[in-house]
């Protein structure tokens, strides 16, 4: 009931009738209309013998389950899961004309996603805002010239997610991702902690699948687990020494000055942006190397793999016929005759080569010069014989 | 982070392809006109129009040559064409030729015995075949040599015997095309409503005519079912336990049922229908109206609804068609209607006007008649006009005001009618001519979603299944705080809990306010069961000065004047509490009674504090 009915109280002198009905008045027999949600609650109870109670529960729980589905994004139904992200008020005071600085992601609300937001995702939250900020939505609200501000800057940030390739220029250089860089772990970082291998795997499995996205081959192989086979983490280190990445720093490079018809500033321009994405794609794979450097330093697999190898190596020597030290030893030195030996021999062999040929060679120019003799009768030069 | 991290920008999963609307129709399939219903993306049924923007669509086929016309283009065929036009298919479906009535005049394609199928009726029409290919060509593409005759290159005419189901089958897979059409995908089931009075056989023909259409039909709901989902949600102004009257005045016949709808939960008290009224007896009256004015203004005799004469009879085909559009303005605004038609007879053009007043005054007979019927309904169920709370209009002829104000002369004056409401223009919640198409579209909306539920739930849903009957209360449930200078029947202040003929179990929960006046601080209320009546007196009727003179020869009339009654039948219970707050003021107290499929009464009070609900006091009053 919508309203609310006021009712008087008791008189005081209330008592309550005697004799109440045993029962209510004989019901009767109806059949209902198979139609319409409440038909499908009433079914549902009557098949389940559910109370009015048991029957709420249900329901609640029932909603619940959806709501988590939903919060998930799993629903799947239109925006795929990029969610509504409140602005914050710095974010709308951002000037459009210095859109390199702004955070693309954030201000089409994906900053939850970053680099993994899929087109369809950038596509959905860019809809999402224009609808909420466009000018002609604000027309009216306030009478600020400054209205369309925020639109330019989603505009920009539209523009440079959907072209791919000038995606991967701000994903190089995204701010977040730059900061979580600067946050790496260093050796001294792992000081004392080095058997902690937990720690290890906690603190660079998130850093490799960061740098994964960077790689031109696909797939990526992850750090893994502490109980991987040799070669899987052999053929990690392999990748990793070897990554190939994308990552570029055009992005950061300087203007060049439109307005002036100076050519060789131009170019002094652009030569320094050169040089400076040069240095600093270098300076990225040194870090890059480092970071390896230090993951395969600290990896507790390597220090496994090495142990087992080692005791492997024992082992073998072991099961070989049991060998002492001393006949080993002798035939350790024996080998080391027999090559000195070898080494000798063809030594020997070479330096006969050698002065074979130069024979063959002052045998050969002796006759030239001959033939030059005997051309020129008059010839009283005496050659060398070299 | 992504579960294999392999997502180096942003690789694109497959976007889902679920969308949250099913895409399923809903039709009412009338004996005249169907219409459909899809779901719109915001989930609210909607109905649609056909290609020609129809959203009333004459059930109708015509054949001409080699075309076929469905729908309204049909219809205009039985001017020229009626011999080759099918109409009023609907209710022959699954009956044999010999329960087919034969006397009935049609203006359309007679019903005939089919050539070969026993006892089976059909139609015959003229169609034109396409023309057979010409010669046979070879792989050069010339024609091969031939010794006979080159073929005619026109068609051929040839005769075309149509069974009912046929018919059928063409007509629902024009409709479920224009809806795949508007979709933009396939449908995946639907819901066709029927009159309640089909039987068995019928709804199997229906069924199969569907399925030959390729129409998955998942439920066939009654009309009454329909309008239940329709206008189960009820509203601001509208109890969700009230009495339902549904008055379907359809072009060919009137439908009455009386349901008892209960927090969503319908059934029917009681069912009338009859063929002898329908809006084809507006027609009629409308077209008699301007075949007189006709003959009036061009002294060009014509009668018609009978006509007897071949010209007459276009004529009165071609009036037809016109007062189709007369009556939507009529139904539209209270001013003047025309009715224009070229070359009525003689060649002749018509163009005339009638004004609501004057419309009213032609078609009283047949307000009237509805209006008898809805009070044979009422009376067969043993209630009373007072106690139909909202009436619900079915049909193109039930957007009609006057019909309208003629019925509600006898109801109660707080009676809910879509057009006390406003929600009769502009496919509102009570537009009678979709709310059929749109009940049927969110009955198979909750079809589609039952998929994964037992099956023992769905099989709920067919017709004739054990689950849909219930028991149901008999007498209103309600508590009551006596007082000692209360005026009534009952001395005291009585507020219903659970209204008679609610299906069982039930539950219903009120919130009151008590206003706390005394010192004491408890807080109680008596629970009886009632019985209700109406109290008819006839008075006097008042008569006004003025008027004296010309009533004065008059013979004084008595008017009958109605009001509610409710009498205590049984006291079941009493319940107190005392506050938690013993001050002077109101104080909020929840009351929820119970009764379980066997008739105990669970009845609890509870107080609504600030912090949440208080501690119930509750009482159980035994089971039959």
């Amino acid at each position: 009931m919508a309203t609310l009915v006021t009712l008087p109280s008791l008189p005081p002198a209330w008592s309550p009738p005697s004799e109440p009905a045993s029962s209510i008045s004989p019901l009767v027999q109806r059949r209902l209309i198979p139609a319409g949600a409440a038909y499908l609650a009433h079914i549902k109870r009557t098949l389940n013998n559910h109370t009015f109670d048991e029957y709420d529960k249900q329901l609640e729980e029932e909603r619940k389950r959806l709501e988590l589905l939903n919060a998930d994004g799993l629903n799947g139904e239109d925006d795929l899961g990029v969610g509504d992200e409140e602005e914050s008020p710095e974010l709308l005071l951002l000037d459009a004309k210095e859109w390199k600085k702004q955070d693309h992601y954030q201000v089409l609300g994906l900053s939850h996603l970053r680099y993994k937001a899929t087109p369809e995702q950038i596509k959905i939250a860019h809809r999402k805002k224009v609808l909420k900020h466009h000018p002609d939505k604000k027309a009216g609200a306030s009478h600020t010239t400054n209205d369309d501000a925020f639109f330019k800057c989603i505009q920009k940030a539209n523009e440079v997610l959907t072209n791919s390739e000038r995606r991967r220029q701000f994903d190089s250089v995204d701010p977040i991702c730059l900061s979580l860089e600067e946050d790496d772990p260093s050796a001294s970082d792992f000081k004392g902690r080095e058997k902690d291998t937990a720690f290890f795997f906690k603190t660079f499995a998130p850093i490799f699948e960061r740098e994964a996205r960077f790689s031109k081959k696909i797939p990526v192989p992850m750090l893994g687990e502490n109980d991987d086979s040799k070669e899987n983490v052999h053929a990690f280190y392999d990748f990793w020494y070897n990554f190939d990445s994308w990552r570029s720093f055009e992005y950061l490079d300087k203007e060049v000055n439109e307005g002036s018809d100076n050519r060789d500033d131009k170019r002094y321009t652009e030569k320094k942006n050169k040089s400076e994405r040069a240095r600093r794609k270098k300076d990225d794979i040194t870090r890059l190397r480092n970071l390896v450097d230090l993951t395969l330093g600290l990896d507790p697999r390597i220090k496994r793999i090495k142990q087992e190898e080692k005791e492997a190596r024992e082992a073998k020597k072991k099961t070989k016929g049991g060998m002492s030290a001393a006949e080993q030893k002798a035939k350790a030195e024996e080998d080391k005759r027999k090559a000195e030996e070898e080494a000798q021999r063809k030594e020997e062999e070479e330096k006969v080569a050698r002065a074979e040929a130069k024979k063959a060679k002052t045998a050969a120019a002796n006759a030239a010069k001959k033939a030059r003799r005997q051309q020129r009768a008059a010839d009283t030069d005496e050659a060398a014989p070299s | 982070m992504a579960p294999n991290g392999l997502i180096p920008n942003g690789t694109a999963e497959a976007p889902i392809e679920i969308s949250a609307v099913p895409s399923i129709v809903g039709i009412n399939f009338g004996n005249s006109y169907a219409s459909i219903a899809v779901l719109t993306k915001e989930g609210i049924a909607e109905c649609i129009a056909n290609e020609d923007g129809e959203r009333q669509i004459a059930c109708a086929i015509a054949f001409q040559g080699e075309e076929m016309y469905i729908g309204n283009q049909a219809r205009h065929q039985l001017v020229k064409n009626s011999q080759n036009t099918i109409t009023g298919f609907r209710n022959l479906l699954g009956k044999k030729f010999s329960e087919v009535p034969q006397a009935a005049l049609s203006v359309s394609a007679p019903v005939i015995q089919h050539p070969s199928l026993p006892d089976t009726p059909a139609y015959k029409v003229k169609v034109l075949q396409p023309a057979p290919s010409p010669l046979k060509t070879t792989a050069a593409n010339t024609p091969a040599a031939s010794q006979v005759a080159t073929p005619r290159s026109e068609p051929i005419e040839a005769e075309r015997v149509l069974t009912v189901s046929e018919v059928t089958t063409i007509f629902l897979g024009s409709l479920v095309q224009s809806a795949e059409d508007f979709l933009g995908r396939k449908v995946l089931g639907a819901v066709i409503s029927l009159p309640s009075w089909f039987d068995d056989a019928q709804r199997e023909a229906v069924i199969e005519a569907a399925e030959d259409a390729g129409i998955h039909v998942l439920q066939l709901l009654d009309d009454a079912g329909a309008v239940a989902v329709c206008t189960a949600a009820g509203s601001e102004e509208i109890s969700s336990d009230r009495t339902q009257l549904i008055v379907d005045l359809g072009a060919s016949s009137l439908e009455l049922s009386l349901l008892s709808v209960r927090e969503g939960l319908a059934y029917s008290l009681a069912t009338i229908s009859d063929s002898s009224v329908g809006g084809d007896d507006i027609d009629s009256k409308l077209i008699k109206f301007f075949a007189k004015e006709f003959t009036k203004k061009t002294k060009t005799p014509l009668t018609v609804a009978p006509a007897s004469d071949p010209l007459d009879k276009r004529a009165e085909a071609k009036l037809r068609l016109a007062v189709e559009h007369t009556k939507r303005t009529l139904s539209a605004s209270p001013g003047a209607a025309t009715c224009s038609v070229e070359s009525l007879k003689d060649g002749l053009d018509y163009t005339g006007s009638i004004n609501r007043l004057r419309f009213d005054m032609e078609v009283r007979s047949v307000y009237d008649k509805v209006y008898a019927k809805v009070k044979e309904l009422v009376a067969s169920a043993g209630v009373d006009l007072y106690d139909v709370d909202e009436i619900v209009y079915i049909g193109g002829c039930a957007c009609l005001p006057g019909l309208d104000e003629t019925l509600a002369e006898g109801f109660t004056e707080n009676v809910i009618t879509p057009f006390k409401a406003g929600t009769v223009a502009g496919g509102g919640i009570g537009d009678p001519t979709t709310i059929l198409a749109r009940g049927c579209a969110l009955q198979a909306q909750l079809l589609v979603g039952l998929a994964g539920e037992t099956e023992e739930v769905r099989q709920a849903f067919i017709k004739g299944n054990g689950t849909s009957s219930v028991s149901a209360t008999s007498r209103t449930i309600g508590l009551l705080v006596p007082q000692v200078s209360a005026e009534g029947g009952l001395g005291g202040v009585w507020v219903p809990l659970i209204l008679k003929e609610t299906p069982l179990p039930c539950r219903r929960t009120v919130t009151v306010e008590v206003d706390v006046s005394g010192s004491e601080d408890r807080v109680g209320f008596e629970f009886w069961e009632v019985s209700e009546g109406v109290r008819i007196e006839h008075v006097k009727q008042q008569k006004f000065e003025d008027e004296e003179d010309e009533s004065q020869d008059e013979e004084e009339e008595l008017e009958e004047v109605k009001e509610k009654t409710i009498s205590k039948e049984a006291f079941l219970a009493s319940l107190s509490l005392s506050r938690s707050n013993p001050s002077k003021g109101k104080t909020k107290v929840q009351v929820q009674a119970i009764i379980s499929s066997n008739g105990a009464v669970d009845l609890s009070i509870r107080e609504v504090t600030k912090n949440g609900l208080g501690e119930a006091v509750t009482l159980t009053v035994g089971s039959s």
